[in-house]
């Protein structure tokens, strides 16, 4: 079996939003709308207080609630763990983006665009199926297709591989499948300690995010 | 827009679902109280009109808040998984059963009731399963939902009940032991309820102890003065009016709150904070 | 969208928007319309950042698509200009553009190229750090052709870069910009550099690899700002006391750690401590040779520095038969004279200043200091080498930088003076693993490290420093911010007038102080890819001067605060819309070390947009309007595109004689570049660079380090003891006093042979009272911070960048500590205004943690009050309020981003 994740090192990121442009760039999404993005969290007091940057983003559970909730039929769950939404069946009731504890759905009522109107770039990647229902992160499921169609490795081959992992300049977000031991993201997770968002809710998300190498002093 | 990553209030459910969940509890708690009440014949027609209109305002309400109002039919699509879906079947069962007993096709009132006692608790599962809002998902929040709707059920009759002749103290004092029930319902709610944002405490707890004054003790001062005999006639029906009134505001200002005040999603929490570099001292 | 019914490609190109790049991409086309942009995947094998960009390159699509920008040239109608004055710009043809600007220069050149000032009459500005070269095409060659322009009106430039180790770190290890051995560094004191903001692509990648291999990074900060945030201990330091944490560290070092654990061969055989100084504080010197002295060990006897065979003695104090030669050639002591060595002349220097002494100052426990000193030298490695492409070289994993306002203005000298120094009594100085620099641009031959370690007087590498001698010394300033006269250490190469004291210009326009040739306004000022009326400090009265202007050319991408005063707008072809080869690789600028070099190509992605025009061909329009077509056509041959056209491999001239189009000029600068790199093999024409769009070479790592070519030219880094400096400084102080000039002698007194500690915040506060204020009432530090979404990619009308920089605290407003304001009475969101006696600004306040209560911090450069889409932002700039003066310009004519201010809420 196949099971895609993203893992994500935060001793790595810092923040720069360079996967939230390449996300927006790829996807296409309208201002405001973040499939990718990276949170500026504090935690303590002054003077002892630590920063950290948190790339989240749709995280393809296990158990997503959005599947649950949705009426439609239209967020399906592949064999792959990807969590996807068929923009013709959904009716844009928003039920997935209450029930989706990491804030990752969106929707867009009319087409919104950088300045007013337009661009000649925005219009011609301009798709009103997305208007007015549910959208979030794909893992930018089509380049994964093609590229496995092409006998392409995602999480290896940059033509397979979601943008916000090409793009990362510090190397902090890795794509790939879980469920072989052999691949980039297993050995990562086997080297280093990790832990899920909101774990305690049971949904078992598809993003890890590493902290510290394992073991040693 | 940019959120960042503290919990926020949820922004994708306004006033029209508000209003969904008012409507929807406090009409099919009318139905369900009027049959219990034994309410038949032209009021009971009356009644159950009244309950079912909310129940379809509600609905409407929904409609004209999501995305694609022409596809809304695929809202029945889920019924396997989704209470979303289990709500609209469950409705359009609801309504066709009461327009039978309506024109009396199909005689049972108790029919009618359930569904619309299922329909209270689909809604109620419909927040329960909204993972993202911490101060939906609390399993505690469904029974509160459940009791408020039958609460501002004979909340709604009693509104009313001076014109049909099935208003007897016993269920004025149904009324007064929903009211006490649903505090306490409530109460619990509360105290089970955990890892909502402060600001959504604060809001619940807000409208708590509205609920504490005008939803329980003063029904239920009124409607012991209503039983208490001192008041007859067009005096007491206008006292218990009064103490319904109160328990069906009271219960549609806490679905308000919970839903456009109190729907704050959970933020972001991180479990570790990365090491950079070397681990602290002490580590 | 089916791609099966379009036409898609991807176009190979780079980001030079910020002098952390330059970076590869490619950009996806369809249907002829830029649509994403995405890494070069092709380049991930040679670029240090695996071929991608950050996200500044992301806005490149939108950039082009701005429906805001400028598409045709423009006049302006209305000729009061001021800011609340309409410019009234209306469209012109190129033709008209050109003649306009063409006959203002060509009465110009009738008038002569310099004024009765003897200033240059036509000024250029151009965006921080060089980077406008990298999309100006052949424009230098223009400048070149056309002869003096003065190129120091600052819009940042000059004083607000990382100024004082741009010419102390050239001067000391060729470092213009100084840089850790990220790779190999295990221990990283980070004084306010804010490398993940502003290390580019190179520099996060480079960084994120160590932390997770285990370098720790101290960040010394009064604010925690990302790169505080990625380091492993954050240490709130009081603005501007950063020298006395340096010195404090210093003296750890030479008076509690064994002295055994320093790197004393290093500091005996490559340094001038062994150097013996005399009783005036300058060198003892063979009498004969004029060389340094030196004490051996072997021969028990002073010998000249380069003697061979010799044991320098690092301590000690001899009676030596020497000659003490001062400054102007003053001999102060000939005979018998008692020297010290430099080592001992430090060692008592630096005794006085103890962690204790230090905590004090810096609002920093003296346990923290002594822990960081000592965790340096742990981690030092003294004695350890590392093989590098085959050499053993020292090992030294230690390293020290300096961010802005920690390395500019006051204290940077001291700051600048102490981590080299840290670094010396380490041996991790120019080695592996320790404090490195990365190019040079002062020295010659530019961009060329190694090469340009040519000796210099006294052991020491050769330094272009301007003259301070009697008979050289001149008050006719070169231009208007007088680098020439002075500043010393500016030089005076194409670089110099940028690295002048920038904010003179503007300054003196009022009144030019006693001595220096009265200062006037250009006749004509080219403005490219800079906005001085926002990035310059005391925003308002720059935009007043500049109403002054009598004829002002703005190469314009949309309307900004600088290009409302124009008279002219000329639309550029932007980043995707122009063609451009440039140099890559070797080492450049902040943490850019390449292990290869050669050129890429800059190329149409998509077609120009309006009436916009590629540079090149508006500078050969210039060049044929003002009849310098032969000259211009010559500067390109001889290397004004990038690439001398005529070399060992290969002639690709131009004929001088008439013009070029742009992709002529460019398929010969190809051919050049490509016969370079090939050594004659190959001579691929444009068409094949724009298929590759980079072609490189190996460049060796070794090449990174300077130590090796130090020792094969037997030369010695100049420290610890600035004899050199002390010199000039008080030649420099007699001319001046000569020409009557007196007002620059608090700056004389930062040429010290051995700087000490002074208060440097004081000036700050004093400032506030000589403009009218009281100290007690402006009780905040306001300093400012890069926005790495925004920095130098003059990109704040773009809303992509807007959006994303969002998420990041503080792109809304003023940071300010939260139990502070809580204090104050003030919440997050809260509108609040900031004061100076003279100045005020407003905005919205950011409450965080991470930040010292007596602080405040604007984030970036904006107060935008033109510009599309940002002048809506509603976000102040510290540039609003902060003055320019020569109290708070320190010797090398830098200041620093920090104000005094007060602040309150305003009432809704």
């Amino acid at each position: 079996m196949t099971r895609w994740v993203m893992v994500v090192d935060l001793r790595r990121c810092v923040g720069c939003q360079t996967c939230t442009a390449a996300c927006k760039h790829a996807n296409a999404t309208p201002p405001g709308v973040q499939w990718r993005r990276v949170l500026d969290m504090e935690f303590g007091e002054y003077p002892d207080v630590q920063r950290a940057f948190v790339p989240v983003g749709c995280q393809h559970c296990d158990e997503p609630p959005c599947l649950d909730v949705c009426p439609t039929t239209a967020t399906k769950k592949r064999t792959d763990g990807i969590v996807t939404i068929d923009y013709d069946l959904c009716i844009g009731c928003s039920y997935c983006a209450v029930a989706c504890p990491y804030q990752a759905r969106y929707k867009t009522l009319r087409p919104t665009f950088a300045y007013g109107k337009a661009t000649a770039s925005e219009a011609i990647r301009q798709d009103d199926n997305q208007l007015a229902v549910a959208t979030k992160c794909t893992f930018c499921v089509e380049r994964i297709d093609a590229g496995l169609e092409a006998g392409l490795q995602p999480g290896v081959d940059p033509e397979a591989t979601p943008a916000c992992a090409n793009s990362c300049i510090a190397n902090a977000i890795t794509f790939g499948d879980i469920d072989d031991s052999q691949s980039n993201v297993s050995a990562l997770l086997r080297e280093n300690r990790h832990f899920r968002m909101h774990e305690s809710l049971g949904t078992g998300p598809g993003f890890y995010y590493l902290w510290d190498r394992e073991g040693g002093p | 827009m940019s959120y960042g990553p503290n919990p926020r209030q949820q922004a994708s459910w306004d006033w029209r679902a508000a209003a969904n969940f008012i409507g929807g509890g406090s009409g099919s708690g009318l139905v369900v109280f009027a049959a219990f009440a034994d309410v038949r014949g032209g009021a009971g027609q009356l009644l159950l009109a009244a309950g079912l209109t909310l129940i379809a305002l509600g609905l409407l309400c929904v409609w004209l808040e999501i995305g694609r109002p022409w596809r809304a039919l695929n809202v029945f699509s889920n019924w396997r998984r989704s209470w979303m879906s289990r709500e609209a079947i469950v409705g359009v069962l609801l309504f066709a059963a009461g327009a039978m007993v309506a024109a009396d096709v199909m005689a049972s009132w108790w029919v009618v009731a359930l569904l619309a006692f299922v329909f209270a608790y689909c809604q109620a599962r419909i927040l329960r399963a909204a993972k993202g809002i911490p101060a939906w998902r609390e399993p505690w929040l469904t029974p509160y939902l459940l009791v408020t709707a039958v609460t501002e059920g004979a909340g709604l009759f009693w509104l009313c009940a001076s014109q049909y002749r099935a208003a007897t103290l016993p269920l004025l004092a149904a009324l007064g032991v929903f009211v006490v029930v649903r505090l306490m319902a409530w109460l619990a709610y509360r105290r089970h309820l955990r890892g909502a944002a402060p600001v959504a405490l604060a809001a619940l707890d807000g409208v708590g102890r509205l609920l504490q004054l005008w939803g329980t003790a003063i029904p239920l001062a009124l409607v012991v003065i209503a039983m208490s005999g001192v008041v007859v006639g067009p005096v007491m029906f206008t006292i218990a009016a009064v103490a319904g009134l109160c328990a069906v505001v009271a219960g549609a200002w806490t679905k308000w709150t919970l839903i456009t005040q109190a729907g704050f999603n959970q933020g972001f929490a991180l479990a570790h904070l990365p090491v950079r570099g070397v681990r602290p001292a002490g580590y | 969208m089916t791609m099966a019914t379009h036409t898609m490609r991807r176009v190979p190109t780079y980001c030079y928007q910020c002098v952390a790049g330059p970076d590869l991409l490619t950009v996806k086309v369809v249907d002829g319309v830029a649509t994403e942009v995405e890494p070069n995947f092709c380049a991930a094998d040679v670029h240090p950042g695996g071929g991608k960009v950050c996200v500044k390159a992301y806005g490149l699509v939108q950039k082009t698509y701005n429906p805001n920008r400028v598409l045709s040239p423009m006049k302006r109608t209305n000729p009061a200009k001021g800011r609340n004055e309409e410019p009234g710009f209306v469209a012109i043809t190129w033709d008209e553009a050109l003649d306009l600007i063409g006959t203002r220069l060509n009465e110009v050149r009738a008038n002569g190229l310099t004024d009765a000032s003897g200033y240059p009459r036509v000024a250029a500005s151009f965006g921080g750090g060089g980077t406008p070269q990298s999309y100006m095409g052949t424009l230098p060659a223009f400048l070149a052709a056309w002869g003096p322009v003065d190129m120091g009106f600052g819009s940042g430039q000059g004083v607000k870069c990382y100024h004082s180790e741009h010419l102390y770190g050239e001067f000391w290890h060729r470092a213009f910009i100084v840089a850790p051995d990220t790779p190999l560094c295990n221990y990283l004191i980070s004084l306010g550099a804010n490398v993940e903001a502003s290390g580019g692509v190179a520099g996060i990648r480079r960084h994120a690899e160590a932390r997770v291999r285990g370098m720790k990074r101290v960040q010394v900060e009064p604010h925690l700002s990302v790169t505080g945030a990625c380091s492993a201990q954050w240490v709130p330091i009081k603005p501007k006391t950063d020298a006395a944490f340096l010195f404090a560290l210093m003296h750890v070092l030479l008076h509690e750690v064994p002295r055994v654990r320093l790197d004393v061969p290093f500091l005996t055989r490559h340094t001038a401590s062994p150097y013996l100084v005399g009783p005036h504080g300058y060198y003892l010197r063979d009498r004969a040779t004029r060389k340094p002295l030196v004490w051996d060990a072997r021969t028990t006897a002073a010998q000249v520095h380069d003697a061979a065979d010799i044991e320098e003695a690092l301590c000690g104090s001899h009676e030596v038969d020497a000659i003490e030669i001062g400054p102007d050639g003053d001999v102060l002591g000939d005979g018998l004279l008692r020297g010290q060595t430099g080592f001992d002349r430090l060692v008592v220097h630096m005794e006085a200043y103890s962690p204790e002494w230090a905590a004090a100052i810096c609002d920093v426990p003296a346990a923290t200091i002594r822990a960081i000193a000592n965790e340096f030298i742990d981690h030092a490695c003294v004695g350890e080498t590392i093989d590098i492409d085959g050499t053993q070289m020292p090992f030294r994993p230690v390293a020290i930088t300096l961010g802005k306002t920690v390395n500019n203005g006051w204290g940077g000298y001291e700051c600048c003076w102490a981590r080299t120094m840290l670094a010396a009594l380490v041996g991790g100085l120019e080695v592996p693993g320790g404090t490195i620099g990365t190019t040079v641009r002062l020295t010659k031959p530019m961009s060329q490290r190694l090469a340009s370690v040519t000796p210099g007087p006294d052991g020491f590498m050769s330094y272009p420093l301007n003259p301070t001698s009697r008979e050289l010394w001149s008050a006719q300033a070169k231009i208007r911010n007088a680098y020439n006269t002075m500043v010393p250490l500016a030089g005076n190469g194409p670089w110099s007038q940028a690295l002048g004291p920038s904010h003179f210009s503007w300054m003196f326009l009022d009144a030019t102080p006693p001595g220096l040739p009265r200062v006037t306004l250009p006749d004509v000022w080219f403005v490219y890819r800079t906005n001085p009326a926002i990035s310059f400090w005391d925003t308002q009265a720059v935009g007043e001067k500049m109403a002054r202007f009598p004829f002002v050319v703005a190469f314009a991408y949309t309307r900004d605060e600088t290009n409302h005063f124009a008279d002219v707008l000329l639309p550029d072809a932007t980043d995707l819309e122009s063609l451009q080869l440039i140099h890559i690789g070797g080492t450049k600028y902040v943490e850019q070390f390449w292990e290869h070099e050669g050129y890429a190509l800059r190329q149409p992605v998509v077609k120009t947009r309006g009436e916009a025009r590629d540079f090149t061909d508006i500078a050969t329009a210039l060049a044929q309007r003002t009849g310098l077509l032969p000259q211009y056509n010559a500067a390109i041959n001889k290397g004004a595109g990038g690439v001398p056209l005529k070399g060992r491999y290969g002639d690709f001239s131009l004929d001088v004689t008439h013009a070029h189009a742009r992709d002529a000029i460019w398929d010969a600068v190809c051919r050049a570049a490509s016969a370079d790199l090939t050594e004659g093999a190959q001579a691929h024409g444009l068409d094949w660079w724009k298929e590759h769009g980079l072609a490189t070479k190996r460049f060796p790592r070794a090449d990174w380090y300077l130590l090796p070519t130090l020792v094969a030219r037997g030369l010695r880094f100049e420290l610890p003891y600035q004899e050199r400096l002390q010199r000039i400084g008080t030649e420099l102080g007699r001319r001046l006093h000569e020409h009557e000039m007196h007002w620059w002698d608090a700056q004389l007194d930062e040429y010290q042979a051995l700087p000490k500690w002074k208060n440097f915040p004081a000036l700050w506060e004093a400032t506030v009272i000589a403009t009218g204020g009281r100290a007690d009432d402006y009780p905040f530090w306001l300093l400012t911070s890069r926005s790495m979404q925004y920095a130098w990619g003059g990109n704040v009308g773009i809303q992509l960048m807007r959006e994303v920089a969002d998420n990041i605290a503080g792109h809304r407003g003023v940071i300010m500590n939260s139990q502070a304001a809580g204090r104050l009475g003030i919440e997050d969101g809260d509108l609040i205004e900031l004061a100076t006696p003279q100045r005020t600004v407003r905005g919205r306040a950011v409450l965080r943690h991470g930040i010292r209560p007596d602080t405040l911090l604007c984030l970036g450069q904006f107060d935008h009050w033109v510009t599309p889409l940002a002048k809506d932002f509603g976000v102040p700039s510290l540039n609003t309020l902060a003055t320019m003066s020569i109290a708070l310009t320190d010797a090398t004519g830098s200041g620093a981003d920090i104000v005094r201010v007060k602040i309150e809420r305003v009432a809704p």
